[in-house]
């Protein structure tokens, strides 16, 4: 995009705003000096007649109208309007001037984006502005995420103080739950702990901790406590030891992040906010919507009725949260009736065009992709 | 399709790029993702970005005219007294004279002192128009994951604008300190007249309507006939069919020419009366012909400001539903991080089109990586696919055997067969 040229052409449009302002100005003040002018005279003139009133007002009169104020004031706006509408004309240009022109109109339910906006705010921990919202948009069945990520906020904000105390309550609390995850985010805060007060020095209160704590996770995480044990001899001078690693601030942002996606995912809430998440991929497919709007509207199709998009929307991986397999003879989706099928070969198929290639189940048929050939019975069906 | 089938040799030739996935991973992988495609990307995004920068022009304009025709008007104003002082100057002392030409004087000095305020508003505003020229401008890859929060900010302080959360609108623009790059006060000029609409008063709302005169006309809006009507109803339902006839007749008989059916059905109101229950009158003394002004007003607002008439935030997550629903989502083990796994998304995406694919894309079950090329996808011999990556770590822990998290059965690493998918 010509950010350039835009910024150009509103250089222009300041410019002129500064000049016409000036102008402006000056027309008053000339305007005022004749009138002071023809003030001085009068008050000037001893005798008071009044023919020599009339003449300096009449003179006064001409002069203002062959300055025509009006005129040179109309003269600098028009210099400025052009600029602004020539601003406004490359805008147009250069952006898309009505970006609602693939909008479905479809009554959307104010309830739903209202609370889905009111959880968004509360997951970001902006509880004041979440209640704010809430009791704005009178929603108050759109607290439901509050509680819940008033507690994680707090157990955030204890562990930016280097307090474990709340992260352990919860953790103990969810043992069971986070070890179905397959999480150690448990031990990982234990041992974080136990690498604190390590560095405070005090070896038999460690020594302590890990009996009571670490040992339960023996049997699984063996490398990791026999490591953890060995940094006892270090104990306050951990930084000198081979084991300074343990110490490393990173451990703390990290465990953060993992306790932050942990939480989410018990309470059944994705990591990243769905609206942001939803929003930026609005972001990615919209121009392509789009140049579809008008490619339909210029081929006078109606696409506000469709089941599908006539046209892949290409989004980044980050948007990528399913398995979708294309038969690449077919082009199309594969499905519970039209499985993808491995050949000998490798390459993948659909079950439909595997059978159309065969022509009988017996026969071996080319690979369209390599010179290898296989039978029907060959393949085998895929699940990703 | 038919034709691909019948001769798949001449597919395997034609289709290079088939080919060139299965035959030469890396050269493929390479091109996937380069940065120029990501540059392109943004460029893309901020074209969508018109209303940031229509919106404080507009507003710029609004400001340079009022304070033009404040000129225009008190200048006049002063050459026609000079003038006219001067036709009467006979019968005029010196006296009078001086004190009209200095109470000429220091009216000029008003408007001066008008036109100097005046003009700090107006650079206060070129500033906002230049400071979101230079946001646009400031979008980088480096920062993209911080400009981005800022934009799904403008688009909820939009949002809320339009629905008229004033508190949270500006709420969330302090706090994040975006006040150049939303539009409050645009919006708080809009608040006055739909408060007043609320009240069932048409006062502001006739004053913002003769403000914009020349420019609603010029967009052929109804909006001041409407509120015109409402005001004639309302003269019809407190009884005073004197005045509303004559109401009638000067504010509404205007419009005759171009919404004679609308004048003519009003007009039958005074035969009715507010009590009737006929129902093409009835409908017109309802309570909610008010809400229906609110909403005329918004739209019209919204497009003489050169907003879009439905907020951004229903724009892009319309168009972000659209491209991500595909059948999978509405499965039961959906992942959570797919918005559309939740129910309140779901409804919102009810009415909206699938996606569709002409590629496929595969996501590790495991690890919920895309398998491409870099990361290819691994058959076990149950006909199971994950990727290279997450296999091959499982097999480095286990002895080198790895195993099926959907069956539970277990494999050696070396059964496993690499799958092309084109």
């Amino acid at each position: 995009m010509e950010l350039n040229t835009i910024k150009d052409a509103f250089d222009r449009v300041a410019k002129k705003q500064k000049l016409s302002c000036s102008k402006t100005q000056e027309v008053i003040d000339e305007v005022g000096r004749e009138i002071e002018e023809a003030m001085a005279k009068l008050q000037s003139t001893d005798n008071g007649l009044g023919c020599d009133l009339k003449s300096i007002l009449l003179e006064l009169k001409t002069k203002l109208n062959e300055m025509a104020p009006m005129n040179q004031l109309e003269g600098s706006q028009r210099e400025l309007n052009i600029g602004l509408v020539k601003y406004a004309k490359i805008l147009e240009k250069c952006l898309n001037p009505d970006i609602s022109k693939a909008y479905r109109n479809v009554d959307s339910d104010i309830h739903i984006v209202n609370q889905i906006i009111a959880s968004h705010f509360y997951r970001q921990g902006l509880f004041d502005l979440g209640d704010c919202f809430v009791s704005e948009a009178n929603e108050p069945d759109a607290t439901a995420l509050k509680s819940p990520f008033l507690e994680m906020y707090g157990i955030l904000e204890a562990m930016r103080s280097r307090n474990l105390e709340p992260a352990l309550n919860w953790a103990s609390k969810q043992s069971e739950r986070l070890l179905e995850n397959g999480s150690s985010l448990e031990l990982k805060l234990h041992q974080l702990q136990f690498v604190e007060m390590l560095q405070k020095g005090s070896q038999n209160e460690a020594l302590k901790y890990a009996r009571t704590y670490l040992a339960p996770f023996a049997s699984v995480h063996k490398v990791e406590i026999q490591k953890l044990m060995a940094c006892l001899l270090w104990a306050g001078r951990l930084n000198q030891s081979p084991y300074a690693e343990f110490m490393s601030p990173t451990h703390w942002e990290r465990l953060a992040e993992e306790l932050t996606q942990q939480f989410c995912s018990l309470l059944g809430q994705s990591y990243e906010s769905p609206l942001s998440v939803a929003i930026a991929a609005g972001i990615q497919g919209l121009p392509t919507l789009l140049k579809l709007a008008s490619v339909m509207a210029a081929k006078q199709q109606e696409w506000q009725a469709m089941k599908q998009l006539p046209v892949p929307v290409d989004l980044g991986r980050e948007f990528q949260f399913h398995s979708i397999f294309v038969c690449p003879v077919l082009r199309e989706q594969g499905s519970d009736e039209n499985p993808p099928m491995l050949m000998p070969c490798g390459h993948v198929l659909s079950k439909q065009s595997i059978v159309k290639l065969s022509k009988s189940s017996t026969r071996p048929f080319k690979c369209p992709y390599c010179p290898l050939e296989a039978t029907v019975g060959q393949c085998r069906q895929l699940h990703f | 399709m038919d034709m691909a089938v019948e001769s798949p040799s001449s597919l395997a030739n034609g289709d290079s790029s088939a080919v060139s996935t299965a035959t030469t991973p890396a050269a493929a992988a390479a091109a996937a993702s380069p940065p120029s495609s990501r540059m392109l990307q943004l460029a893309e995004s901020l074209k969508l970005e018109h209303q940031f920068l229509r919106v404080p022009l507009e507003h710029f304009k609004k400001t340079i005219r009022a304070h033009h025709r404040c000129a225009e008007k008190e200048v006049s104003a002063v050459l026609s007294s000079v003038a006219e002082a001067a036709d009467r100057s006979d019968a005029m002392s010196r006296e009078a004279a001086v004190n009209h030409l200095s109470s000429l004087v220091s009216r000029l000095q008003g408007l001066k002192r008008k036109l100097e305020e005046g003009s700090r508003a107006e650079n206060l505003q070129a500033q906002r128009c230049r400071a979101r020229l230079d946001h646009l401008d400031s979008i980088d890859v480096e920062n993209l994951t911080e400009w981005s929060n800022t934009r799904l900010k403008r688009i909820l302080v939009d949002y809320m604008l339009r629905m008229s959360y004033y508190d949270a609108a500006k709420k969330l623009a302090e706090t994040s300190n975006i006040q150049d790059l939303v539009d409050i006060e645009v919006f708080l000029e809009a608040k006055k007249v739909i408060d007043s609409l609320q009240n069932k008063e048409v006062g502001p709302g006739l004053a913002w309507c003769a403000e914009n005169k020349s420019r609603l006309k010029k967009s052929k809006s109804k909006l001041e006939f409407q509120l015109r009507l409402q005001e004639f109803i309302e003269l019809v339902r407190a009884d005073n069919n004197l005045r509303a006839i004559q109401y009638a007749r000067k504010y509404l008989a205007p419009w005759g020419a171009t919404y004679m059916k609308e004048l003519q059905r009003v007009m039958a109101t005074l035969a009715f009366r507010s009590n009737t229950e006929c129902p093409s009158y009835k409908v017109l003394f309802e309570p909610m012909q008010w809400d229906y002004l609110v909403e005329q007003f918004k739209q019209e607002f919204c497009r003489l400001f050169g907003m879009t008439l439905e907020p951004l935030l229903n724009i892009y997550l319309q168009a972000g539903l659209s491209a991500l629903k595909t059948p999978f989502c509405f499965e039961e083990g959906c992942t959570k991080e797919d918005p559309l796994s939740q129910e309140g998304f779901r409804k919102l995406a009810a009415p909206l089109p699938f996606s569709k694919q002409h590629h496929s894309k595969l996501v590790c079950y495991i690890t919920k990586e895309l398998m491409d090329t870099e990361n290819p996808p691994l058959v076990l011999p149950n006909g199971y696919v994950y990727s290279t990556k997450a296999l091959e770590e499982m097999a480095s822990k286990n002895d080198g055997r790895v195993t099926c998290p959907r069956t539970g059965e277990t494999f050696n690493f070396s059964e496993l067969v690499k799958a092309y998918i084109s």
